[in-house]
């Protein structure tokens, strides 16, 4: 500014007119964010009467004389701009899935993005075995470490991304992600092994987990196994809503939640039901060949396809296709 | 031989569609049919051999000097490499003046070229010398120098083919595609939706780097360095060989590959940290490549060499290069497909590290590098490999740009061979190039050229998109602005935000932009590059069209009103009614193929260019059976006109109507020239689908006040008088006024008139012949510029016209417009009827509705 930061803010006196040929400058040099020099008499007539001019359009304009004039009103710009990159109706995330648990969380989260790729995104996952982008492996050690996790979120091609992560990895380096669709805890994990991170007994183990409660969106998802007291109490936790499973449908638990009309997901003998209130849906039969041979060959155990039916559903994937999808898992070539 | 008045004619014109020079050429009665015969044939052939045959205007006829010099304007371009054809001389009605008009392709080199003819034309006359080389050299270089470049021009090539419009807007790379809202732009191979913060990204390597890290594509590791130490440290954790670079850079400038030991180590970092800071990374072993990614396509790909020479046990380094300059192939430029070695200092620090010297003779078959890059404009070479890409690679080099987000990019890939996949090999994707080079894609040192420029115009404009709006034009005699004015407003009722161009300014979507006569190509243009303009009306003047030929390649919808006995007839060259047809019919000979000519049926002057019309014809006329029209609908054509009442439209049993009395400008169909501007404009509106509830709406709307229409046929009611203020200025619209008001009831009729002084006296005089057998009392006054005219003549002249008048009883001359309109309301009476021919058309309205004002104000006592 040629006089220094001698900016007084005058949006308010602006004319129509003027704020007219302003935009119009900008459109013609053909910039979204402009900032336009004009020379007036009083901004507050049109432009032509008073002999007024455009000088000078700027691409990349300074926001300060706007955030903080020296007289009058600051004006929020950079809610203008954030406003004009993503308008009302765009969804600037894509869906996350986060998982940790004691065990079965590598299962969980390979079956999850594998359905959520049958899904036609393109899903990224980091987990234990690695970085993954659809059916591509990245790298195929450390792929929790944030360093590899948040690859993933910087990718523009991924439509959704699933992060398994670990005690250790939270507590050295955080989740890769601020906050997530769904939030998975599939039991709670021991303190052994973390006593470098200061983790010394059991007991301090839930005010660890919680985090990936805590970072569940408000209209998300935790899915909790409802057989462990100390994951289903995390549920206070949640700003979303929650979906038990557990191995069966007579679990008080399930039996509480479901009366409450809220989201359980159970084995019934050989049947996987999702249920809520009165409504359910069997999603998969483990007798049939597909199942049996992925269970007998420890591809998969009834824990992780537990989760991951109640992650899927919480994602609006299709029964049928998460029938399809555990059928046919692990036997695309490449994949995982 | 005099050369006056060069004009640069920069669209389709009066001669042809090409870009031409046209000059004003005036020829000593010895220069005029002075070819075959003379010794000035002979010399100038001696000079300069292939200036072809010369001709006169018809075969058999001799040739002028002015011929003469045509052909060699026209031979000199060609011989500099430009690809013209065209050229013409074409005598005037002056003896020894002649109208001169070459093609070019790039105006400055058009004009420099007639300006060599000219010297040239001299030499040969006083027997001196020329020195044609210099001439030759001279337009060589003003061409590569002003010519798109190759990129450009490829990109360029393909729009044109596909039908897009296109302008230069910059001496540089910068052009625009289409026009109006559906323009595109480009800067070389840079596009308007090329992100800036992508290409801001593409110059950081280092964080190009880790995105492309992110996307999975494989990438040499490395890191920027601090300092010396630094860098040798990340080289040491790497692993040798490493690359030192520096960290923004671009064409290879610091580049230092295949670094093996410390001291090598040490130059490269002192050569890269010139540039910037200095990044050090993994070497990759294998070639370089080049693969050029548009949209999300992988479009083509080259292996890339830096500039070398294989020894032969006989010849020093010099003396190799020396040879492989001789090819022929290797220019100095950016122009051809492969470019001299540059032998410079670069080149012999390079061949130090090799421990050669200029004069050190390699064994047979050592491959001596003279530059650590492999850029074509420094002597290296290009193969086409697009052919023998591997899919997973295409992919990889598709997803970088995408991570980027550049939309045409050169992905930088080396690797031993793009035939497998990248992650096989060890490959990786180096660098990410915004802004490419084509060239060494369009013509390749070797292998297959590839058309890019086409893929780029093909992602710019997806769907056979060709960027057009409709343009419709309008000229004629009279009628034009109304027409344009009315036109503009139907396409406004169909909700498209409309350009205009007229007499009394440039429109856009309602908003004046300009004031004054804006009816030449100038203006034109302004409105085709207006980023709101969904479609475009321009009022076509003589004036433009012969000063600068069109503002458009060709238009949509081309309206003749009407030719009637013609207007300003006798300047520039346009002597006759059939000259000034040939200027107007220029919109008609460029209707796009798909597009409607709008043809009044009743003039013949207008209703022949049917025949030269490349599109569909509309026939216009009041009379339902008028031959032309009446002929045209049977034989299942559109036609428009009225019968009945109403107007007409109609294309073999389907027919459109629309009653006059919804179309407040006929007034009832009264006002026939008004009805007929109505016709065209309905027309036209046709033709380019506009419904016809919105034409309807549209002509029920219109109104023909001073804000509308200012003035043509602006009526006012002055105490019980009607007052009608027009600026008709030739026979035929006064005629048509006459009509007009023979219509109106009134009791005493008062014309006020004047005379331009630039028409011919005959125009003059007629316009009161006319006047005379239809108004009682006619006031002249002397225009404010009398054009050439001494003072009182065309008084004198508006007199004659009024001799044996059949109506007239009263004249009077007045001095000055505002005292002749004075003396003219002075002397109505209510029930009387006053035609006011105003001149200053702006100051004359305002002052006739501060009069009209007064008496609203005032109540008459």
């Amino acid at each position: 500014m040629r006089t220094g930061n001698m900016a007084m803010d005058v949006t308010d006196l602006v004319h129509p007119d003027v704020a007219e040929l302003a935009a119009l400058a900008a459109r013609i040099v053909g910039l979204d964010i402009a900032g336009v020099d004009l020379v007036a008499q009083d901004i507050s007539k049109p432009m032509k009467a008073q002999g007024a001019a455009i000088v000078e359009v700027n691409a990349g304009p300074g926001l300060l004389m706007h955030l903080k004039p020296a007289s009058g009103s600051p004006r929020p710009v950079g809610q203008a701009i954030a406003a004009h990159l993503f308008d009302e109706n765009s969804e600037p995330r894509i869906p996350v899935v986060g998982i940790i648990g004691q065990e079965n969380t590598t299962g969980t989260s390979h079956l999850i993005a594998w359905l959520l790729h049958l899904q036609g995104l393109q899903t990224g996952l980091s987990s234990a075995k690695g970085l993954f982008l659809g059916q591509r492996c990245l790298q195929a050690q450390s792929g929790m470490e944030w360093e590899s996790a948040q690859r993933l979120l910087i990718n523009r091609s991924v439509q959704a991304a699933v992060f398994e992560t670990t005690a250790r990895h939270l507590l050295a380096e955080g989740l890769p992600y601020d906050r997530c669709q769904v939030g998975v805890i599939t039991s709670m994990p021991k303190a052994a092994g973390l006593e470098d991170l200061y983790i010394q007994s059991d007991e301090q183990m839930p005010n660890v987990v919680r985090t990936q409660m805590d970072v569940v969106l408000s209209q998300g998802m935790a899915v909790l196994n409802a057989e462990d007291d100390e994951v289903a109490n995390l549920a206070q936790y949640c700003d979303g809503e929650v979906t038990y499973f557990a191995s069966s449908e007579d679990h008080p638990r399930i039996v509480q939640h479901r009366s409450e009309n809220g989201r359980v997901v159970f084995w019934r003998k050989n049947h996987l039901v999702l249920a809520q209130g009165p409504q359910e849906i069997e999603a998969l039969n483990r007798h049939l060949p597909a199942i049996d041979k992925l269970f007998k060959n420890q591809h998969l155990n009834c824990t992780e396809v537990l989760a991951a039916c109640a992650s899927a559903w919480a994602l609006g994937i299709q029964t049928d296709l998460i029938r399809a999808g555990i059928k046919s898992f692990g036997q695309s070539p490449g994949a995982h | 031989m005099e050369v006056s008045r060069i004009r640069a004619l920069r669209g389709p014109n009066l001669w042809s569609r090409q870009t031409s020079i046209e000059a004003i050429v005036s020829c000593e009665p010895q220069e005029r049919a002075m070819i075959p015969g003379n010794e000035f044939e002979k010399q100038l052939r001696r000079i300069f051999p292939a200036v072809g045959p010369l001709e006169g205007s018809r075969p058999g006829e001799p040739a002028s000097m002015a011929h003469a010099l045509e052909k060699i304007t026209l031979s000199l371009q060609n011989q500099a490499g430009c690809q013209v054809t065209f050229s013409r001389t074409t005598a005037t009605e002056e003896e020894g003046i002649y109208q001169v008009v070459v093609q070019y392709t790039e105006e400055a080199v058009g004009r420099l070229a007639l300006s060599w003819a000219e010297k040239l034309c001299q030499a040969v006359q006083l027997q001196s010398t020329f020195d044609l080389n210099q001439a030759l050299s001279e337009l060589r270089d003003l061409d590569e120098d002003v010519r798109l470049g190759p990129s450009t021009g490829s990109i360029v090539d393909a729009a044109v083919l596909k039908g897009i419009p296109y302008r230069r807007l910059t001496e540089g790379s910068m052009v625009q595609f289409g026009w109006g809202s559906k323009q595109r732009r480009i800067q070389a191979a840079e596009t308007d939706t090329t992100s800036a913060i992508a290409e801001s990204i593409a110059q950081d390597k280092d964080l190009t780097k880790s995105l492309l890290l992110a996307a999975g594509v494989p990438v040499p590791i490395g890191r920027p360095a601090k300092d010396l130490e630094d860098a040798w440290q990340i080289a040491q954790n790497i692993g040798l060989p490493v690359v030192v670079k520096p960290q923004d850079g671009n064409q290879g400038k610091g580049v230092t590959v295949n670094i093996v030991d410390r001291d090598l180590f040490n130059q490269a970092y002192e050569t890269a940290v010139r540039y910037g800071e200095v990044l050090v990374e993994k070497f990759l072993p294998g070639s370089d490549y080049r693969l050029l990614v548009v949209g999300n396509k992988l479009v083509a790909a080259a292996r890339r060499e830096p500039p070398l020479v294989v020894g032969d046990g006989n010849h020093t380094v010099k003396e190799l290069v020396d040879k492989v300059n001789a090819d022929p192939r290797r220019g100095d430029g950016h122009s051809t497909s492969l470019t001299k070695i540059k032998f410079d200092d670069i080149a012999i620090g390079r061949l130090k590290l090799q421990d050669l010297e200029p004069n050190s003779v390699p064994e047979k078959g050592r491959r001596v590098i003279l530059r650590n890059n492999a850029n074509l404009s420094t002597g290296g070479t290009a193969t086409d490999v697009t052919d023998d890409v591997h899919a997973e690679v295409a992919a990889r080099v598709v997803a970088a740009a995408q991570m980027v987000g550049v939309d045409i990019c050169g992905v930088d890939v080396v690797c031993e061979s793009v035939l497998k996949p990248l992650e096989e090999q060890n490959g990786g994707v180096v660098e990410v190039n915004a802004a490419p080079g084509l060239r060494m894609h369009i013509s390749p040192s070797f292998g297959k050229g590839r058309n890019v420029g086409k893929a780029v115009i093909d992602h710019m404009f997806p769907n056979g998109d060709n960027g057009r709006i409709p343009i419709i034009a309008v000229t004629g005699t009279n009628g034009k602005t109304t027409t344009v004015r009315l036109t503009a407003h139907l396409l406004k009722a169909n909700h498209l935000r409309v350009g205009m161009t007229n007499t009394d300014g440039v429109y856009v979507n309602g908003r004046q932009i300009d004031d004054g006569d804006c009816s030449g190509p100038r203006s034109a243009r302004n409105v085709l590059m207006h980023p709101d303009v969904d479609a475009a009306v321009f009022e076509t003047a003589r004036g433009g069209l012969l000063r600068e030929g069109l503002a458009f390649d060709r238009c949509q919808v081309a309206i003749v009103t009407n030719m009637g006995s013609g207007d300003h007839l006798g300047l520039n060259y346009i002597t006759t009614l059939e000259d000034l047809s040939v200027l107007k019919r220029v919109i008609v000979l460029n209707v796009a193929p798909d597009g409607m000519a709008v043809l009044n049926a009743a003039d013949p002057q207008v209703a022949m260019m049917a025949n030269m019309c490349p599109g569909n014809v509309t026939f216009f006329a009041l009379d339902p059976h008028q031959p032309v029209l009446a002929t045209h609908r049977a034989q299942g054509k559109r036609v428009v006109y009225t019968e009945n009442g109403n107007i007409v439209a109609q294309q073999g049993k389907k027919s459109f109507r629309i009653p006059l009395s919804d179309v407040p400008l006929t007034r009832q169909g009264q006002i026939g020239f008004q009805t007929e501007n109505v016709l065209a404009a309905v027309a036209a509106a046709w033709a380019v689908n506009v419904p016809w509830e919105n034409i309807a709406q549209g002509l029920s709307t219109f109104i023909s006040d001073i804000q509308g229409v200012p003035g043509r046929f602006n009526v006012f009611d002055y105490k019980g008088a009607t007052l009608i203020a027009d600026y008709g200025h030739n026979p035929d619209a006064i005629q048509a006024l006459v009509h007009a008001v023979d219509n109106m009831p009134a009791q005493k009729r008062v014309v006020v008139i004047s005379g331009a002084g630039d028409r011919r006296d005959q125009d003059i005089r007629d316009q009161t012949q006319i006047l005379g057998t239809a108004f009682d009392e006619v006031i002249l006054y002397q225009d404010a510029c009398q054009r050439g005219r001494s003072d009182g003549e065309v008084i004198q002249l508006l007199r004659e016209g009024l001799a044996g008048a059949a109506r007239t009883t009263h004249v009077q001359d007045i001095q000055g417009e505002f005292n002749a309109i004075d003396t003219a309301l002075a002397r109505l009476s209510a029930g009387d009827l006053c035609l006011i021919l105003i001149d200053q058309v702006e100051a004359a309205l305002a002052y006739i509705q501060g009069k009209v004002n007064e008496t609203q104000l005032t109540p008459s006592k």
